[in-house]
């Protein structure tokens, strides 16, 4: 029976002509998720990031290599002592639909975040250090602040500062808005079908350079094994997720090339501080001693991340070149349990997302590298959400937990708070005076070197302290078919894509 | 039959309400959709996750966010999903003829292959052709059909690049996916034809068919097939539950998408709204299904519309 299926199919697949090449100046692109609403005030979403960063601009922007620059405001400078920051806008600037872009725009877009609207949404307390907005002319515009916030111009670039449309939004409404976008970026959103596809089109009258591709089709495709056989099938350039198992695929194909770049997101192994052997710092030191991370990098992740010594990327405002990793030495690891007091074939639980794929022959070999200095490692995996919502807030974890974490504004304030200061909600065991201490105090500090000291320091303390095991920053896999050219994935996963072109 | 009919849909209408009472109360067991709304995020504080549940009316009692659904349904408004805030309506309008495409295509092309090869192998009882058909059965059960899917892209898109490897927008994106779930079906039915079959051909009717002097084909398809009809159109019913299950999986690897995707999408969003609407449809059409069994049933043997 399944002989004359097949010989249907066949028959029935003869039929069809081959699948034709993408237009001239269309790229395809194929993403995991749907932003299902492109209101940046409403969302936190990669994808947001992903698919309307073509589409909105904030005062200032990030290039691909994270540093600051300037986009809809030409110049700024501090005045009053820190408490106003002057924006000079950008002159000749319409939204998509022919709306001028001037400070009342800033100050609606600014005004709509900070109030009822943006209360509904994840973005607003990024950016309650700003207390009011001034427009000083059409193309001068004051934020007064009602407190310091050394990151605040970064944030900015962030989903939340982008500018939208006062008449547009007043024309539409917030759900007409939501579901039909309107920016000054390069691209506008044309065509969006939920769950299925997106359609951007080259906006002519962008005031940057201009867009190369005619049109982007975004299509949302969940499964990584999918979005690598349509990538194969020359259905689509660029594929956004491909995991570690997935690489040899890419490279076996003489149309495709890797574009593997450091991801945002950090993964380490959190020790329960709180109860069990894991309280003792010691024997946390001894754990990490005893891993390998070199080879696991090297044999499980392909080579595809890299090592880290705390909870941040070498991109991240924070890091320290002078912070020295932990050596690998399973013989100082035995000593050290043994000093402590610890019995061998003591039990250790390891705690993961259950699919995450790739975490899970990590967590295995992390194990094992347990197991060999003499302890009982077993790993436990657990449903995404009820991980993050239950098991980690509610300290129910075993003595170590997987926890990845990705600071999108790339500075080591937005881990580092969260992970050790007392109360935090993804804290359940640190209380730690002293480290509260440093973690405020540099949230006061608006002199970026003496920041970056303190920050260092704050790592340092963690490092010292051996409160998690640093593993590694993952990098952020694209496959791309050699047709596109000009592609710079950035670290922040938001793609621009005005200079891209296609063969 | 109008008592019958009453007592069924009586059932058929409670059997549906206590299925939107489970979904609405299990898929709030566990997660958060705050969460999952923030994931991805760098920043998101507690006082971030209370405000997001606030906005999505989390911060209700059960009974209220269940007899706002509840209520919602009866008047045909299925709410907006927790992700962006999209009409669920506009999504199942979008997903629920996808799938039943999907389902109809595959059950008609099993039943197609699966009707002459089950009767062939009766006819042909332990002889090589039945124990050929009865062998390649059992190989298209153990299939697991997501391999069985994802074998058919490596041949079909990428080596031969015959067929698209996902997606609904071509309609040749139909082939595979349609074929996977006619594999896993045809693997059963083949075997259930053949069975009731082979209890038909031993009946007292098909020798006085014979005896007429009927020819074979003419016993076989007019006779022995309309008496197996009343097992075979249970059993297809029956089918259509386990058919959606089948669904759920195969729209996920050939990114179709239907029913199936929105509901996996939405189990891992914990996006309440598409879940509970995705579920309570599902639950619906497998109980219309059946119900329609059953009067089909009723109708085709009016004995068991009298019990």
């Amino acid at each position: 029976m399944t002989g004359y299926l097949r010989a249907a199919l066949i028959v029935a697949a003869t039929m069809v002509a081959p699948t034709a090449g993408q237009a001239a100046g269309t790229l395809t692109v194929a993403q995991s998720q749907d932003p299902a609403s492109w209101d940046p005030v409403d969302t936190f979403l990669i994808s947001w990031g992903q698919l309307a960063t073509n589409v909105f601009d904030g005062l200032v922007q990030r290039g691909p290599d994270m540093q600051l620059k300037p986009a809809l405001a030409t110049s700024w400078e501090m005045l009053d002592g820190d408490k106003r920051i002057r924006f000079k806008l950008r002159h000749d600037v319409t939204f998509q639909d022919g709306e001028p872009f001037n400070a009342a725009a800033v100050k609606f877009s600014m005004q709509r975040l900070l109030g009822p609207k943006g209360a509904k949404g994840p973005q607003q307390s990024n950016y309650t250090a700003i207390g009011s907005v001034e427009v000083i002319d059409d193309f001068t515009v004051d934020f007064m602040l009602s407190r310091p916030d050394p990151v605040l111009l970064t944030k900015l670039a962030g989903y939340g500062g982008v500018i939208v449309p006062p008449q547009y939004i007043a024309k539409v409404g917030d759900d007409g808005f939501a579901a039909h976008p309107i920016g000054t970026g390069p691209f506008k959103v044309t065509d969006y079908q939920p769950k299925v596809s997106a359609t951007e089109e080259a906006y002519g009258g962008f005031w940057g350079s201009k867009a190369k591709l005619d049109r982007v089709v975004y299509r949302f495709i969940v499964e990584p094994d999918t979005q690598v056989a349509e990538l194969q099938a020359g259905r689509v350039d660029i594929a956004t997720n491909i995991p570690v198992a997935l690489v040899p695929n890419i490279q076996k194909s003489a149309d495709l090339r890797l574009d593997s770049i450091t991801g945002p997101t950090v993964t380490v192994l959190r020790f329960n501080t709180a109860h069990g052997i894991t309280e003792n710092p010691d024997v946390r030191r001894a754990m990490i001693m005893a891993v390998d991370r070199d080879s696991i990098v090297k044999i499980i992740l392909q080579g595809q991340a890299k090592t880290v010594t705390s909870f941040q990327s070498d991109l991240s405002f924070g890091f320290d070149p002078a912070l020295k990793p932990v050596p690998f030495d399973p013989a100082g690891a035995r000593a050290l349990l043994k000093q402590a007091g610890v019995a061998p074939g003591t039990p250790v639980q390891l705690d993961f997302r259950g699919n995450d794929t790739t975490f899970r022959e990590v967590a295995q070999a992390v194990a094992s590298y347990l197991t060999a200095v003499g302890l009982k490692a077993s790993v436990k995996p657990y449903e995404m959400n009820v991980f993050t919502n239950d098991i980690i807030p509610n300290g129910k974890t075993g003595e170590m937990f997987q926890f990845g974490w990705g600071g999108w504004t790339f500075d080591y304030d937005n881990t580092a708070y969260l992970m050790y200061h007392s109360g935090e909600h993804w804290n359940p065991y640190d209380k730690d005076t002293t480290l509260d201490g440093m973690l405020e105090q540099q949230r006061t500090m608006t002199d970026p070197s003496a920041r970056l000291k303190k920050l260092q320091a704050i790592a340092d303390y963690v490092a010292g302290h051996a409160l998690e095991l640093p593993m590694y920053n993952l990098n952020t896999i694209y496959g791309v078919n050699k047709r596109v050219q000009n592609f710079v994935p950035p670290a922040d996963n938001r793609l621009r894509l005005n200079d891209v072109t296609v063969d | 039959m109008i008592g019958f009919l009453a007592r069924r849909l009586a059932q058929a209408i409670f059997v549906i309400f206590v299925v939107t009472l489970l979904v609405a109360w299990a898929v709030r067991l566990s997660g958060d959709p705050a969460v999952m709304l923030a994931q991805g995020a760098g920043s998101v504080t507690a006082h971030d996750l209370e405000n997001i549940r606030r906005g999505l009316g989390l911060d209700r009692p059960f009974s209220a966010q269940y007899l706002g659904f509840v209520s919602g349904m009866l008047h045909g408004d299925f709410g907006r999903s927790f992700m962006g805030g999209t009409s669920v309506a506009l999504l199942i309008r979008q997903a629920l003829p996808l799938t039943l495409l999907l389902a109809f295509v595959s059950l008609a092309l099993s039943l197609l292959i699966s009707i002459p090869l089950g009767i062939q192998a009766a006819v042909r009882r332990g002889r090589l052709a039945d124990q050929l058909i009865r062998m390649l059965s059992l190989v298209g059960l153990s299939f697991p059909n997501f391999w069985l899917a994802l074998m058919l892209v490596l041949v079909f898109s990428i080596t031969l690049g015959w067929l698209p490897p996902s997606g609904a927008d071509e309609r040749a994106g139909l082939i595979m996916p349609a074929a996977t779930l006619a594999v896993i079906l045809t693997a059963t039915n083949v075997r259930l034809v053949r069975g009731a079959m082979l209890d038909t051909l031993s009946a007292q009717y098909i020798m006085v068919a014979r005896g007429k002097g009927l020819g074979e084909r003419a016993v076989l398809y007019r006779h022995a097939l309309r008496n197996c009809a009343i097992p075979l159109i249970t059993y297809i019913g029956l089918q259509f539950g386990g058919l959606i299950g089948g669904v759920v999986v195969v729209e996920r690897v050939f990114n179709w998408p239907g029913m199936g995707s929105l509901a996996f999408d939405a189990v891992a969003a914990r996006d309440y709204p598409v879940l509970q609407a995705v579920v309570t449809i599902l639950a619906a059409m497998i109980v219309l299904v059946n119900l329609a069994t059953d009067v089909i049933y009723g109708l085709v043997d009016p004995r068991i519309s009298r019990e």
